[in-house]
C-alpha cells in the first residue's frame, strides 16, 4: 500500500509540473469572467433581480456571493467541465505510450496494473482539485462582485423547487459541489481512460469521448426524440446531472445513492474494460 | 563513481535467490516465438534461442526489422511472445515479471523523458517504480555518468549525448545485474559512442553487470561484444564471436599486373578469386607463400600481398548469403 502512495505521490507530482494541466485552470477562470460580464447586462440582472425577488424575497439579500458563485460553477462546467477532463483522462496513458516514456515505466518491476490504478487516482484526485478550483474561484469572484454574507438560492431545471439557505449552511451545501461533481464525471473520466488504454491517440480517445457523452446528452434531451424520454434512465447524462442534488434543500439519499451506484458502476467497469485491453497490449515501439 | 557496495549488492540478491555465484547463465531465450497481426504474416521471430553468461557484453545484430527491438521487448515483458519463455537470473520474465525486472535495467532507442522536468526529477520519479532509491546512490550515478553539472536542468534543454547518459544512469538505478540497451549508441556522436562504451566496459569489467547490446552498427557491435546472435527476418542465422567460427580460408588482397593471370593460377593451386575486390581466398592450413612462388615461377608480377583480417561486416554478409541463398 506504502508503494501505491509512493507512486501516486510521483504521479501527482509529474501530472503538476506539467505546465498544460494548468492551461484548464485558467481557460476555467476566463469563462467564469465571461459569465460574470453576461451577468452584469443590464438585461439579464433585471431578469435575474425579478426570479430571485419572486422566489426568496429581497435582491440583494439572497443575491449573494454564493448564488453568483453557483452560477458561475454551473454555466463553466457545463461549458468546459468535459472537453478538460476527457483531454487530461484521455491523454494519461495514450501520451505516455506516445511520448515513449511508456517503455521505460514498465522496464521497472511494476505490473501494468498497478501503473493504470495509479493513474486512474491520479485522473480523479485531478478532476477533484479542479472542480476544488472552480469552485473556490468563483466564491471569490462572487464574494468580490457582492460582498461577504448574504442568502444562498439555487434553482436548476432538474431540481422540483427552490432552494433556500442562510450563509453558514450554504457555503457547506456549495463545498459538497466538488465532490458530487467528482462522482457525476465519473463515467466521462473513466471513458476516456478505458479509450487512453488502448492502441490509440490521446487526440483520438479526446474526441471519442465527447462525441459519446453529446450523442447521449442530445438523445436524452433533444426534443426531436421525445419518444426517448421513457428510457431516460439508459443514458448517462441524466444521470451525471446527480450533482444538483447536493443543493436540494433536502438531499435525496436514496436517489444520490442509487445514481452513485449507477455512476461508480459504469466508471469501474470503464477502467477494468481498460485495464483488460493494456494488458493485453504489447507494448512496442 | 558507484561503490564497492553494487557488486556486494549483486552477489548477495543473488545468493538471496539461492542462485549464488554458480549462476553461469543470467538470460535465457528459449525458443521465443512471436508474430504481429494475422496469420499469413511472417514471423516477427521465429524459434529464438540464445544464453547470455554472466559478466558478457552480447550483441544482438540484425538489419531493420530483423525482430532485435521485439527479441528485447519480450525480455522486457512488454511484447507477449506466442511460444517460448525468457528468464533473467533464473527467473521467468514471462511468469514473474516484477521480480525479473528487479534484476534488469533497460535504455531504449531515442531516450525519451518527461522533459519539463529536471534530470533529478526523472531519476526520482523513474527509480520510485522500482522502490525508491537513497540520494546519496542517485548523487553518485549522475556524477558517474557525468551530469553532475546539469541535472538539475530540465530535460528539454539536454543534447542527444546527455539524455543517453541520464538513460544510463536511469537505468543503472537501482544496481541492475542486467542490462538490456537498444540501440544505445544510434545519433550519438563519435565521442559520445566512445564514452558510452567506456561506460560499458567500466559496468561489465568493474561491477559485473551483463550487457545485452541490440544495434544494427557493425563496427559498434565489433567494438564492444565478447558474442553475437545475427537475426534475419526473425530468424536467428548466427551465434558466437565476431570473428565467425571456423574460418576455412583467409583472404589476400593482391595487386598484380595481371589479374587474369593470377586467377589462373590461383585455381590450379585450389584456391579462389574475387575479381572485383581483388581478393584472393587461400586455405588457411597452406602457407600463402607456395602461392606467390607459382605466380612468380608464372610470370605473374606480384607487386603487393596484405592478409585482411576477417571482420564483422565479412560474417554478417556471409551469413546473410548464406541465408538468401537457402531461401
Amino acid at each position: 500500500m506504502m508503494e501505491f502512495f509512493r507512486l501516486l505521490k510521483w504521479e501527482l507530482f509529474r501530472m503538476y509540473a506539467r505546465p498544460r494541466t494548468y492551461i484548464g485552470f485558467a481557460v476555467f477562470l476566463a469563462v467564469e469572467g465571461l459569465v460574470l460580464f453576461l451577468l452584469s447586462r443590464p438585461r439579464v440582472q433585471g431578469a435575474l433581480q425579478n426570479w430571485i425577488e419572486k422566489v426568496a424575497g429581497g435582491f440583494d439579500q439572497y443575491f449573494s456571493g454564493l448564488t453568483l458563485g453557483f452560477i458561475l460553477v454551473g454555466g463553466t462546467v457545463f461549458l468546459l467541465g468535459a472537453p478538460f477532463l476527457s483531454l487530461v483522462c484521455g491523454d494519461i496513458v495514450a501520451k505516455e505510450s506516445e511520448d515513449g516514456n511508456l517503455r521505460l515505466l514498465l522496464a521497472r518491476p511494476v505490473s501494468r496494473l498497478k501503473l493504470l490504478m495509479v493513474k486512474y487516482v491520479s485522473c480523479q484526485i485531478y478532476a477533484l482539485s479542479l472542480f476544488l478550483f472552480i469552485s473556490s474561484s468563483a466564491l471569490a469572484v462572487g464574494i468580490i462582485e457582492r460582498g461577504w454574507g448574504g442568502g444562498y438560492v439555487v434553482m436548476t431545471p432538474e431540481m422540483p423547487r427552490v432552494s433556500i439557505f442562510e450563509w453558514g449552511q450554504g457555503v457547506g451545501r456549495f463545498y459538497l459541489m466538488p465532490l458530487f461533481l467528482v462522482v457525476s464525471y465519473l463515467p466521462l473520466t473513466s471513458f476516456a481512460f478505458m479509450l487512453s488504454c488502448m492502441r490509440i491517440k490521446p487526440a483520438a480517445a479526446t474526441i471519442i469521448t465527447l462525441a459519446v457523452v453529446m450523442a447521449d446528452f442530445v438523445l436524452a434531451n433533444f426534443p426531436l426524440f421525445p419518444l426517448f424520454k421513457e428510457y431516460r434512465d439508459w443514458f448517462v447524462t441524466p444521470r451525471m446531472q446527480m450533482w444538483v442534488y447536493s443543493q436540494y434543500q433536502d438531499i435525496p439519499w436514496p436517489r444520490v445513492i442509487e445514481n452513485w451506484a449507477w455512476l461508480i458502476g459504469i466508471g469501474l467497469t470503464g477502467f477494468v474494460l481498460g485495464w483488460m485491453s493494456f494488458e493485453r497490449r504489447d507494448i512496442k515501439s | 563513481m558507484p561503490t564497492g557496495m553494487w557488486r556486494r549488492s549483486c552477489n548477495f540478491r543473488l545468493a538471496a535467490d539461492g542462485l549464488g555465484d554458480y549462476l553461469i547463465e543470467m538470460l535465457t531465450v528459449s525458443h521465443v516465438s512471436k508474430r504481429f497481426g494475422r496469420g499469413d504474416k511472417p514471423a516477427a521471430l521465429d524459434d529464438l534461442s540464445f544464453t547470455v553468461n554472466k559478466g558478457e557484453i552480447f550483441g544482438l545484430l540484425g538489419h531493420n526489422g530483423a525482430g532485435k527491438s521485439t527479441a528485447l521487448g519480450i525480455m522486457l515483458g512488454m511484447v507477449y511472445p506466442d511460444e517460448g519463455e525468457v528468464s533473467i537470473g533464473g527467473v521467468s520474465v514471462q511468469k514473474q515479471r516484477e521480480r525479473a525486472m528487479r534484476k534488469t535495467g533497460a535504455i531504449f532507442e531515442a531516450p525519451n523523458f518527461y522533459d519539463y522536468l529536471s534530470g533529478w526529477r526523472n531519476l526520482q520519479v523513474l527509480t520510485a517504480f522500482s522502490g525508491g532509491v537513497a540520494k546519496r546512490e542517485m548523487e553518485e550515478m549522475v556524477e558517474w555518468v557525468g551530469l553532475e553539472d546539469r541535472i538539475q536542468d530540465k530535460v528539454n534543454t539536454y543534447s542527444h549525448g546527455m539524455r543517453q547518459r541520464l538513460a544510463l544512469a536511469q537505468a543503472l538505478l537501482p544496481r541492475p545485474e542486467m542490462l538490456l540497451l537498444d540501440e544505445p549508441t544510434d545519433g550519438l556522436d563519435p565521442d559520445g559512442i566512445v564514452e558510452f562504451r567506456k561506460h560499458l566496459f567500466a559496468l561489465r569489467n568493474d561491477f559485473g553487470v551483463t550487457i545485452l547490446l541490440n544495434s544494427h552498427l557493425l563496427s559498434e557491435v565489433e567494438k564492444t561484444c565478447d558474442r553475437i546472435v545475427i537475426l534475419r527476418k526473425g530468424h536467428k542465422v548466427y551465434e558466437g564471436n565476431c570473428r565467425g567460427l571456423e574460418q576455412e580460408r583467409d583472404n589476400y588482397h593482391f595487386e598484380v599486373d595481371s589479374w587474369q593471370a593470377l586467377a589462373g593460377v590461383v585455381e590450379k593451386c585450389g584456391g579462389r578469386t574475387r575479381k572485383d575486390e581483388r581478393i584472393v581466398e587461400w586455405s588457411c592450413e597452406e602457407d600463402i607463400a607456395i602461392l606467390v612462388s607459382a605466380l612468380v615461377e608464372a610470370g605473374v608480377k606480384v607487386r603487393q600481398v596484405t592478409k585482411l583480417e576477417a571482420s564483422l561486416e565479412d560474417l554478417y554478409m556471409k551469413v546473410r548469403g548464406e541465408k538468401e541463398g537457402g531461401t
